[in-house]
Order: structure tokens, then sequence, then C-alpha cells
């Protein structure tokens, strides 16, 4: 089975103007700060919302889903006692509505499913692209994570002391477009995935999983990327920039200490 | 009337997130939804609630609704008609 990634990108590699990528304005201003951002990045990852169209599948994921519109919806309720509630913050508080937002661009009503999975979402969605690829026989996905840091989700993070250990509170949003073909724009073949319930140490992680003592592992790298429960599609972004031809890299994600997920990939 | 319009039109973009355009953009008498500003059903509801929020007029009978909120005019007329 064959899946490579064709291009990622993370939404501050968007250089083009919002009203190229989304030229609705109806729908532009009903946007919040993190839809904006991860359909941006989701549309200039495929060149633009035309190319969409010829998505077999889209896949997002995201541990807080549209935090801010959530907050806003529900300070409407508690401050307008349970009367006169805006619709917008309403709608948009779910956390399929990045993926949802890409489809009704695009028009395009393929398989679309959103991964709200704590800090293994990332991992799971990319597990669902790569069997859709793998079994179901699926060319093109689109695969997308986001997160947002609002001021109260930082407070309470920072009440429940999160960023004890000098990290930062962290967001952003990444998007992929794997694909089962390989082209000269692949750089990165996925080779393997896999949970563990256990937390794995890294040690275990390189007597498991590398082939050779040169291979690289990028092992918990969250300090740098800040914490939000998609930074290991930030830390992955980051760390396959550089991946040489036939290079294999680990990544292993035991964020929180819970569990651990691992990804496996080669340079192709 | 005209300070009721004026500041119901800016509600209207306040609430509604009308981006790039201003209260003398909003041509007073031209229609809301479909042409002119371009609303739909979602700013409707919104609105509904710049009606009850800001002036504490409900709309009783929603079959009477096309007339009202046909313009900027209409609206305001319905509220100096209605306000508590």
């Amino acid at each position: 089975m064959s899946c490579y990634v064709k291009n990622i990108i993370a939404d501050d590699d968007v250089i083009s103007d919002i009203k190229a990528l989304i030229p609705e304005a109806a729908v532009r201003r009903r946007m919040s700060r993190i839809l904006k951002m991860a359909v941006t990045t989701a549309v200039e990852c495929c060149g633009n919302i035309d190319n969409i169209k010829e998505i077999d599948s889209i896949v997002t994921a995201t541990g807080y889903g549209c935090l801010a519109d959530s907050e806003r919806f529900l300070r409407n309720v508690i401050e307008n006692n349970e009367e006169l509630l805006n619709p917008t913050p309403f709608i948009q508080s779910t956390f399929n509505t990045v993926g949802g937002q890409i489809a009704l661009l695009s028009k395009n009503h393929c398989e679309n499913i959103t991964y709200v999975n704590r800090s293994h979402s990332f991992e799971d969605a990319l597990l669902d692209a790569y069997l859709q690829i793998g079994i179901e026989g699926k060319e093109r996905i689109l695969l997308g994570t986001f997160d947002e840091i609002t001021e109260s989700s930082n407070n309470i993070l920072e009440r429940l002391g999160a960023f004890h250990k000098g990290q930062k509170n962290g967001e952003g949003a990444i998007f992929m477009e794997l694909t089962s073909n390989y082209t000269e724009a692949c750089k990165i073949k996925i080779e393997h995935i896999e949970f563990s319930s256990n937390v794995l140490s890294q040690d275990e992680c390189i007597n498991r999983y590398a082939k050779s003592k040169e291979e690289k592992i990028v092992y918990n790298n969250f300090t740098e990327y800040g914490i939000y429960p998609t930074v290991s599609a930030r830390i992955f972004y980051e760390f396959t920039k550089d991946l040489e031809r036939d290079e294999e890299m680990i990544f292993c994600n035991n964020y929180l200490g819970m569990s651990s997920s691992i990804i496996i990939v080669k340079g192709v | 009337m005209e300070q009721l319009v004026k500041e119901l039109k800016q509600h209207l973009i306040e609430e509604l997130n009308l981006e790039e355009i201003t209260v003398e953009d909003i041509d007073t008498d031209a229609p809301l939804f479909g042409d002119g500003l371009g609303l739909d059903s979602i700013d409707a509801l919104e609105v509904i609630l710049i009606l009850e929020k800001y002036y504490g007029v409900k709309l009783s009978n929603s079959a009477e609704a096309k007339p009202i909120f046909y313009s900027v005019r209409t609206l305001a007329e319905y509220i100096e008609k209605n306000k508590k």
C-alpha cells in the first residue's frame, strides 16, 4: 500500500489574500478566526477552491474545535438568560465546521469526517486517510488539523499548571494532500501508523521501530511549538521539511503521558 | 426617524459582520434580502434578534415578516410603531 504526502502547509505559509481564497463575501464575513485560518490553509494547500472538487475525501482533526464560537454561544446563553441566541456562533461551534465549510465552498460532497480524539486526533485522522487510500482505493485525500487559543482556554490551562515546564500555549492549522499516486511533488511516504495504550519511552520506541541506530526519532518535541491537542501535526510538518530521500523518521506522540501514537515516514 | 435609520444600519453592520460596508453604503430603501444588501435566512434570524435586543420589538406574526424586513426603512417604521 502506498500513501504519499503530496503537499503539506501550515497556516503561516498562506500568502494569498483571503478574498482570493474565499471569494464569497457572505461566507467570509461569518467566519471566525479559526475558520479563516483553517479554511484558507486548506484552499492554499490545494491551490484553489476548484482543485478541492477533485478530492475524494476530506478528513479533519481537532482537539478543541471552533472554541471561540463555542465560548461566544455559551456566553450568549448565560448573558441572555437562554433567550435571544445568535444563530451564527451556534452553527459554527461544532467540531466539523471546518470540514463543512470546505465542502460548501468547493461543492465537493465527498466523504467528510472530523476526528476529535484529544491529542491523537491527527494520528487517528491520518490512519483513516491511510486506510481509505489502502483499502477503499481512494486517490486523493485532503487532511487537516486545527486548534485555536482563546483567552479563557489560556487562563484555564494556566490555572491547571499546563505550562509548568516552560511550555507555552499553541495553536495553528496544518493541511496536507495525501495521494496513492507518486509524483515528483511527493516528498514523504507514510510507512506505518500504530497506537499503543502504554506510554512508550524513547528507548522502547527505538528498540521497537528503528531499523538502525541512525534512524531519526522525533519524541514528544512539544515545547517549541506550544501545547495544544493537534501539535503533533505541526511537529510532523516541521520535521518532515528536510526529510531526505530514503531517510526514515519515527514520530512518537505521548502527549499528556496517557498513550502513545507512532507514525513512521520515509523520504521519497 | 433618520437617527433610528442610522442606528439600525450600524447594528446591522456590527451584528452581521458586514465587512467593508459602511453606514453610507447601505441604501435605506434597497431590499435587505436577495438583491440589495444580499442577506440570507441566517441573517433574518440575526435581524429578529436586533429588533428584540435593542428595541424590545418582537415579531408577533411571522407571516408579516416579508414587508417589514424589506428594507432598512420598513424595519425602522416597524420599530417606531412598536417600540416599548
